[in-house]
This record gives C-alpha cells, structure tokens and sequence, in this order.
C-alpha cells in the first residue's frame, strides 16, 4: 500500500506515530508496513472485518503481544517521540501510561473499590482518603457512581455487564494514564449500556488519547475523530471520520462501509 | 420403514436406558459398601471408642490414639505438602508455557501421581525410617505429603488454567508486574479450586494404609511425639480386621466408618464449596 493512496489527516499534534510497523504470529505477517498518527485527545477508531488486524494493532500500543512468546513487532511506534518497541522501554511503566479495556468485561476477583485502588496502588502511595477520593473520581468518570457508591464493598462480579464495563473503564482511567486503547468495548453489551459508554467515550476524550476498535461501522462514525480502514493487515485508508464515511477515497473502503462487503 | 425421527427417539430411549442400567450398577455396589459399613459399624461407634486407646485382645477399649495419629500425621502431611503442590502449579500454569523444564515436571508429576503409594511408602522406609533406625510420626507424614504434592499439583495448574487469559491480560494492562497479577487475581480467582483440591488431597490421604505400614507402623499407646512410631486409623483397622479377635473386628468396622464418614464430609465440602464459587462467577 502506497502511502500516496491513503488520505492523510491533518493531525497537528500527535500523541503516538506508527513507522512501518511489522507484526508476526509465528510466520504469519499480520500487519504490512503500518504508517499512521493517533492525534492527542481525539479519538481514532480502526474498523475492517474480523482479523483485519485492527486489533492486532492496537494490541501493539501497550505491548500486550509480549505475553505470548512467539508474537513479535517490528518497526516503530513512537509515543511523544519516544520509540516504545525499544527493548530499554519498561513495559510496566509503558502500561500504566496506555491503559486498555477489553471486549469482555474482566472485573478483578476483588471488591469494587479494590478492583480501582490495585491498579493506583501500583504506581502511587496514596492515603486512605486520597485513595478514597481517587476511586470516587474515577467511577464518577465511568458514570458509575450513582450506582457504585453503596456497594463499594461488594464483589466486582456482582455488577451487571453493562456496569462491569464501566467498571474496568474506571480501572483504567484511576491510575490516569494518557492513552486509553478500547478493544470492542460494547460487542458484549446491550444498546443501553452501549450507548452509556459512547457518550462516556465523548467526555473520556477531554483528558485522554482514545483508541477504539470496532466492528460497528455506527459506533465508529458516532464516537470517533478519525477513522483507520484496514483489510488483512494493510491500512487501506485513513483520514477524517466524516471524510472516510461521506467520501472514501479508495473503493475498498466504500465497499465495506455501505456493506457491500465483510 | 421407520422414519427417521422415530428412529432417532428409539436410539435415544435406548441410549438413557444403558446410561440408567450402567449408573445403577455402580451406585449398587456403592450402596451395598456403606450399608455394611453402617451395619457393621454403628454397632461398633460406641463413646469409648473415642475415649480409650487400642486395646490388648479380651479386653475393652478405643481407637482414640490411632485417631489421634491420623489426624497429626493427615495434618502435617498436607501442610508440607500443600505449598510444595500450589507453588509448583502455580509454576506450571503461569511460567511453564516456554522452556523445558515444565513439560517434564508435568509428566514426573503425571507418574507421581498414579504411583502406587506402596512404593512411596517404601522409598521413604528406604531414604528415612532406615536411616534413624526406627518408625515415627515424621516418616508417616512425610509419606503422605508425597501423596498430597501430586494431586496439589495437578488440580492448582487445572484450576489456574480455567482462569481466563484476558483476565490476566487485564491486570497486565495496568501495568503490574507478574508476581502481583499471580498472587492478587489469578490465584484469587481460581481460590475456590485449589482449596477443593487440597481437600481432595486430604480425603485421599486420610484412608491411605499402604505408606504409612512401612513408616509410622503403629502404637499401642496414647503418642503425641512425631519422633516415635504412631497409631494411625487405616493401619489399625488392617491389623485389627485381620486379627481372630471380635472386639477388635468390631473396632476395625467403628474405624472403617469413620474414615468413610470424614472423606464423605470432606467430599461433600469441597464441592459445596466448588459450586458456591461457580455460582458467583
């Protein structure tokens, strides 16, 4: 893919750039020489059908591929200039400023307000009341307060998934990092509470970088500021949300967004 | 020509009833077992029985030293055992994905754990009881934590493996180091089954006779001294029902019934405790 053919968004300042990014399972190439920039405190989706690599990208932005031993990354990914695929990169470190949420909704074997304090306690020593405050503002956050608030004490478990959801949003954004990565976030969740993390994702976005895959093309073009297009491991398009869905430069695209396709 | 949904149904009535006939037969002899072990023993499960200590023929007594035994040496044998057991499982489900080390522990652990326990016993007989000259409390226990690592092993690595990965890809994402995503969540989730195994391991140990023949041996006498041999309920139930005496027949029926009531309850336990865990999941 030539880059000429993608359209290239203005982004003036960028939070995280991708340089000829390279991804293997094993020998399997799941990501052909990625170009592109995630703008600071926008939100960017990657959409394409399922093992387009959209999720294999993202999965790139926190190392998360580390886990398994025979994934590598090649290339750069350069978060405020800083190349994160450098092998000095602290990964723990690199994590707690790239928090992520998860298709399915994982609440820790813990009680709620535990579930939010394990990951603050990690980085910070708070005080009991600072770390009181800190867990009340984060699930204010994921406009789980109200429903939160009197069960603090209870098993996250206990929570619908809906809830749940929120709950492992507020986890990720008490320990307030700069980068928030969304891996479907809403595929396992109902219209309500689907549309209770969109408008969550629209205030998230004033204090973080947002990354959201997804498989519906509506929630893409309702949440996001731009949008990447990819199609078996190649990026066909990226550009301005409302350009790639009014007037898609590439054919593929416009395949695959009026449902001609995938 | 039968249609091929009537077919289906006659297969299908003849398939339950074999399973039914199949789970009668077994639940027959299961049933037959206890109710002898009722019969016999109930008679037998007199208060002396955990008053006194075994007794010379012809005259009366308990089982209470060889209860006594048991219950230390199950004691110490799972409290050696069961950490060996949870950190090796642990290794096995959270480290052992890369390398060789863990495949091979996984196969020995495989043959350790379909060991005939007489042979255990043996080995320790061989390595210890040989060695200071005379049986004790501490072989027998040792013994039976031979016993308890293998099934630890086993059910923690099974029950760390149910836990699911994006779980831990979770708490990886926030950045914690391994050893606290193993002990504050993978551990904590999968609590409930490793606590079943451990008392799955404890109802196995407690009727085991075979490794405790060749190391604890038995006592007359009330022992509290881990040093010296000990009485322990499935040896004195082996010398007693083998004996010509009716009064230690009738003990060995009150300890045969015992050991079965306190596996049963220990049975019944972990899985009450399984299903509470699986209910809140």
């Amino acid at each position: 893919m030539t880059a000429e053919n993608i359209a290239n968004p203005k982004i003036t300042v960028p939070k995280i750039i991708v340089r000829d990014l390279n991804f293997y399972y094993g020998d399997y190439r799941a990501l052909k020489d990625i170009n592109l920039s995630i703008a600071e405190k926008m939100v960017t989706a990657f959409i394409g059908p399922s093992g387009c690599g959209k999720s294999t990208l993202l999965r790139t932005f926190n190392r998360m591929y580390q886990l398994y031993p025979k994934q590598k990354a090649a290339g750069e990914i350069l978060l405020d200039g800083e190349n994160i695929l450098d092998k000095k990169q602290d990964l723990n470190m690199l994590r707690a400023k790239i928090g992520m949420v998860f298709q399915k909704p994982t609440p820790f074997p813990m009680s709620i307000y535990d579930n939010i304090a394990f990951g603050v306690k990690l980085y910070e020593s708070l005080s009991k009341n600072d770390m009181d405050e800190r867990v009340e503002w984060a699930l204010r956050k994921a406009a789980l307060w109200t429903e939160a608030k009197d069960k603090l004490k209870q098993s996250g478990t206990s929570l619908s998934g809906g809830q749940q959801q929120r709950l492992c949003i507020a986890r990720a954004i008490a320990v307030k990092p700069q980068v928030l990565l969304l891996d479907e976030p809403t595929s396992a969740l109902d219209p309500i509470s689907t549309a209770h993390i969109e408008k969550l994702i629209d205030e998230l976005k004033e204090d973080f970088t947002i990354v959201i895959v997804t498989h519906n093309m509506q929630q893409a073009a309702r949440v996001s500021d731009f949008t990447a297009y990819m199609y078996l491991g190649d990026l066909i398009e990226f550009g301005d949300t409302s350009t790639v869905f009014t007037n898609p430069k590439r054919k593929e695209t416009e395949d695959y967004i009026t449902g001609r396709f995938g | 020509m039968l249609s091929l949904y009537t077919r289906r149904r006659i297969i299908n009535a003849v398939g339950l009833a074999i399973s039914i006939l199949a789970m009668a037969f077994g639940l027959f002899w299961l049933c037959w077992i206890l109710w002898t072990l009722l019969e016999h023993g109930l008679p037998a499960l007199a208060p002396v029985v955990f008053a006194q200590m075994t007794p010379p023929p012809g005259s009366s007594g308990g089982l209470l030293n060889a209860i006594a035994g048991s219950l230390m040496m199950t004691l110490v044998g799972t409290l050696i055992g069961t950490p060996i057991g949870i950190l090796a499982g642990t290794y096995l489900a959270e480290f052992g994905q890369r390398g060789w080390l863990a495949p091979i522990t996984r196969f020995i652990n495989d043959v350790l754990l379909s060991a005939p326990s007489i042979v255990i016993g043996l080995f320790v007989y061989e390595v210890y009881v040989v060695h200071i000259k005379h049986f004790s409390g501490w072989a027998g226990a040792l013994a039976l934590s031979i016993i308890v690592i293998p099934i630890v092993i086993r059910t923690t690595e099974n029950m760390l493996r149910l836990v699911p990965t994006t779980l831990r890809e979770a708490a990886a994402a926030l950045g914690a180091p391994q050893w606290k995503i193993i002990n504050f969540v993978t551990l904590r989730a999968a609590r409930a089954g490793i606590i079943t195994g451990v008392m799955l391991a404890i109802a196995r140990i407690s009727g085991e006779t075979a490794p405790l023949l060749f190391t604890a041996l038995n006592n007359q006498f009330w022992n509290s001294n881990m040093n010296q041999p000990m009485a322990n309920l499935p040896v004195v139930i082996f010398q007693f029902a083998m004996s010509p005496y009716e009064d230690w027949q009738k003990l060995a029926w009150a300890g045969a019934l015992l050991i079965t009531l306190s596996v049963l309850t220990l049975n019944i336990l972990a899985r009450v405790l399984f299903r509470q865990k699986a209910a809140s999941h």
